[in-house]
């Protein structure tokens, strides 16, 4: 844990946190996660952090909530639990250092809920100590910079921004040999992307361009991005800073008006995006949020294409977001089963895929964020620095499983959807010099892609 | 010296737990509103944001059947493939502990007598041992009425040679014990243990211990028997009075949990 972040704890501002949150979130879904846990730890086997420590498990991180809701909902906990221990009002130094130390030991991936047998979210629970810990202010500081400047859409002043989205604009028009048709109403699909995307795998964008080009789809693109990575405010916790970036990319969404919005990203964004936000803002949305894979499964199946077959064994790694939040599982496999006939599953996949480690609350690689910090202008401090190193530890340890079950299959190609597990395995693969390579399933696929006619 | 001393009948814990049989249950449904009621009283109902997904297509009906059973079945497969010692142990213990309370002979006849539809499950009737009791194929009695005809030509056949009430409660014990020594692994470890989870062991594990003292009279007495056996059903009474505000009540939150787990992932996401 960070020292220096701890040192900020202000306990008085913390107190008036856990007040506000827990008072105001508390429904039966959250009941139930509360009261039905029987503490069997059976969620240690999916959790990718439990590598880390077993005081990283998600039962026992999510135990603080669980004695702050005592406290103030049962007759137990009001009572005997505050002297007996079980239920607390408000947390003590020690106890509100432990609690900045665990919410950035979630990447609130679900592996939890799928391997409990009450089916107990504990990502959830951990999700209300994000609130907690952000009204209270304690939260890395170069994090609060990336969302401060998305929600005050700032980042499109900085120049080296702008030359990146127009760069990447460029790009793809040179590679479709004509003109981008941006912010198009009307059209049947809105290529989305965010700055993070166009950041760390432009080239799966413009693939994915080059793609809805040959398929002679109708498409736009954005003409710039509607936040960093929105919304920030989710994963390091700030609600009221996420609802405001959701009601701008669905009122543009709404104006854009196209039938699908189209995402290369399976990360905390795709199940936000598609579901989360329309549940957030209560409205119902009249166009689909769809990974590129559930497009392109579809289309496959229908016939508008073929796919060259690779002589190479490859595997999938399911980002969490996608298949356990997302529901996406069977649309890769279809690409993938036509993409090799050597296509092999790693042994935990699907709603039990393990982790990466690096998405969701972890927001990314370190050197990612190193990257993002000093293109915004933003030094990073001593306790910025401290957060970071711990991050790495992390991934190796999460990445170690990884790679252990990767070495079982030995895939010459581990295919994935989304830009945070494509890095956090690649940092995995050459950490501990795997054979494989990683990359996002469009990279294959556009090469290997022929249009019926064509 | 006296043959058949004195024994005082209606005056021991037997009696006193027999009579507090009905307020446990009025306690158990009045905590079990309770608990049920919060979650009405705090519920919102979901909003349905999934337009017809037509790039994903629609799940079938074979597809959500199915996915009802994997999605019941996954944790114990996810967790016997990576943490099989405690899975396993878990899984005979909650199976050792079904079997014991609702199918041991002795508890059948007691549930029976409180809800009578409950004697349909007699022809499944578990005997306390395969040693003593008349109620066992290595001792066979012949009986004289049709209740005692009904346990003695049971389904399990050679089987209540193990599957008895001795042999599973050793057993229990043991799976008991197993979990006992996990929550003190736990404590070593300077992870979270509740109250609530040696309050809950602790009750289990005293009810099983008096019940197998009971039902193989250790001590050979009476008056012991029925002190006993009085102590069994209260503590027992106990345990289900209390069942609402403990980790017992999973037993029946267990499938509330998983079916919507279920719905979350198969009507709400459409998980294909």
């Amino acid at each position: 844990m960070s020292t220096t972040i701890t040192q900020q704890i202000d306990l008085e501002k913390l107190k008036q946190a856990i007040d506000e949150v827990v008072y105001t979130q508390i429904d039966s879904t959250i009941l139930y996660y509360v009261q039905s846990c029987v503490n069997c730890k059976a969620c240690e086997a999916g959790c990718p952090f439990s590598a880390d420590g077993l005081e990283y498990s998600p039962v026992n991180k999510a135990e603080i909530t669980r004695q702050l809701v005592r406290a103030r909902f049962t007759v137990w906990g009001m009572t005997i639990g505050r002297v007996i221990g079980g239920a607390k009002k408000y947390l003590k130094l020690d106890e509100a250092q432990t609690l900045a130390d665990y919410v950035w030991h979630c990447t609130d991936c679900g592996s939890c809920m799928f391997v409990c047998p009450m089916a107990i979210d504990s990502g959830a629970l951990i999700e209300l100590m994000k609130q907690i810990s952000f009204k209270a202010g304690i939260i890395p500081k170069v994090y609060k910079e990336l969302e401060d400047l998305e929600v005050s859409e700032k980042y499109w002043d900085i120049k080296e921004i702008q030359d990146i989205w127009n760069g990447l604009i460029n790009k793809i028009g040179e590679t479709i040999g004509k003109s981008v048709q941006l912010d198009k109403k009307n059209s049947e699909i809105l290529l989305y992307s965010s700055l993070y995307e166009a950041l760390v795998y432009p080239d799966v964008i413009i693939k994915t361009a080059k793609i809805l080009d040959m398929l002679g789809k109708d498409w736009t693109f954005m003409s710039k991005p509607l936040g960093i990575r929105p919304p920030i405010g989710i994963v390091i916790g700030d609600s009221e800073g996420s609802v405001e970036v959701m009601k701008r990319i669905y009122e543009y969404f709404k104006e854009i008006n196209p039938k699908y919005v189209i995402m290369t990203s399976g990360g905390y964004d795709y199940p936000t995006l598609r579901y989360r936000m329309h549940e957030i803002l209560k409205v119902k949305p009249n166009y689909e949020v769809a990974h590129i894979t559930e497009a392109l499964a579809k289309w496959y199946e229908e016939g508008e294409f073929e796919i060259e077959q690779l002589d190479e064994v490859i595997t999938w790694h399911d980002p969490c977001q996608l298949s356990k939040r997302g529901g996406v599982i069977e649309p890769p496999r279809v690409l993938l089963k036509a993409l090799s006939k050597k296509f092999k599953e790693l042994p935990n996949h699907g709603v039990n895929t393990l982790c990466c480690s690096g998405g969701g609350g972890s927001c990314s690689l370190p050197s990612t964020i190193e990257n993002l910090a000093k293109m915004i202008g933003y030094t990073l401090d001593e306790s910025d620095k401290k957060f970071l190193e711990d991050r790495v530890k992390s991934l190796k340890n999460a990445g170690k499983k990884k790679i252990e079950e990767i070495n079982k299959i030995k895939p010459q190609k581990v295919l994935t959807g989304c830009p945070v597990c494509k890095e956090s395995i690649g940092f995995s693969i050459d950490y501990y010099k795997a054979d494989s390579k990683v990359y996002h399933i469009v990279e294959i696929l556009a090469d290997r892609i022929k249009v019926k006619g064509k | 010296m006296v043959a058949f001393p004195y024994y005082p009948i209606g005056n021991s814990l037997y009696n006193v737990a027999l009579s507090l049989f009905i307020p446990t249950i009025f306690f158990f449904f009045a905590g079990a509103t309770y608990r049920i009621g919060r979650y009405l009283i705090t519920y919102h109902s979901p909003l349905d944001v999934n337009p017809s997904m037509p790039l994903r297509g629609k799940v079938s009906g074979g597809e959500k059947i199915k996915d009802l059973v994997n999605t019941v079945a996954n944790s114990s497969k996810v967790g016997a493939k990576r943490k099989p010692i405690t899975t396993i142990v878990g899984l005979l213990m909650h199976l050792t502990l079904i079997l014991i309370i609702f199918l041991l002979a002795q508890h059948m006849i007691f549930w029976a007598y409180y809800i009578p539809p409950y004697s349909a499950l007699f022809p499944l009737a578990i005997p306390e041992s395969a040693e003593d009791g008349l109620l066992a194929l290595t001792m066979p009695g012949h009986p004289t009425t049709t209740m005692a005809y009904t346990f003695v030509n049971d389904i399990w056949g050679p089987l209540t040679v193990i599957l008895n009430g001795q042999i599973l409660t050793y057993l229990l014990m043991v799976f008991l014990a197993i979990y006992l020594a996990h929550k003190f692994y736990a404590l070593a470890e300077r992870l979270v243990i509740r109250a609530g989870d040696w309050w809950f062991f602790l009750l289990l594990f005293i009810d099983v211990v008096l019940g197998f003292l009971a039902s193989s009279h250790i001590p050979n007495n009476v008056t012991w028997y029925d002190n006993l056996l009085g102590a069994h059903i209260l503590v027992a009474e106990i345990i289900i009075a209390t069942l609402p505000f403990t980790r017992g009540f999973h037993m029946f939150e267990f499938w509330f949990g998983k079916v919507r787990e279920w719905y979350f992932m198969t009507f709400r996401r459409g998980a294909k």
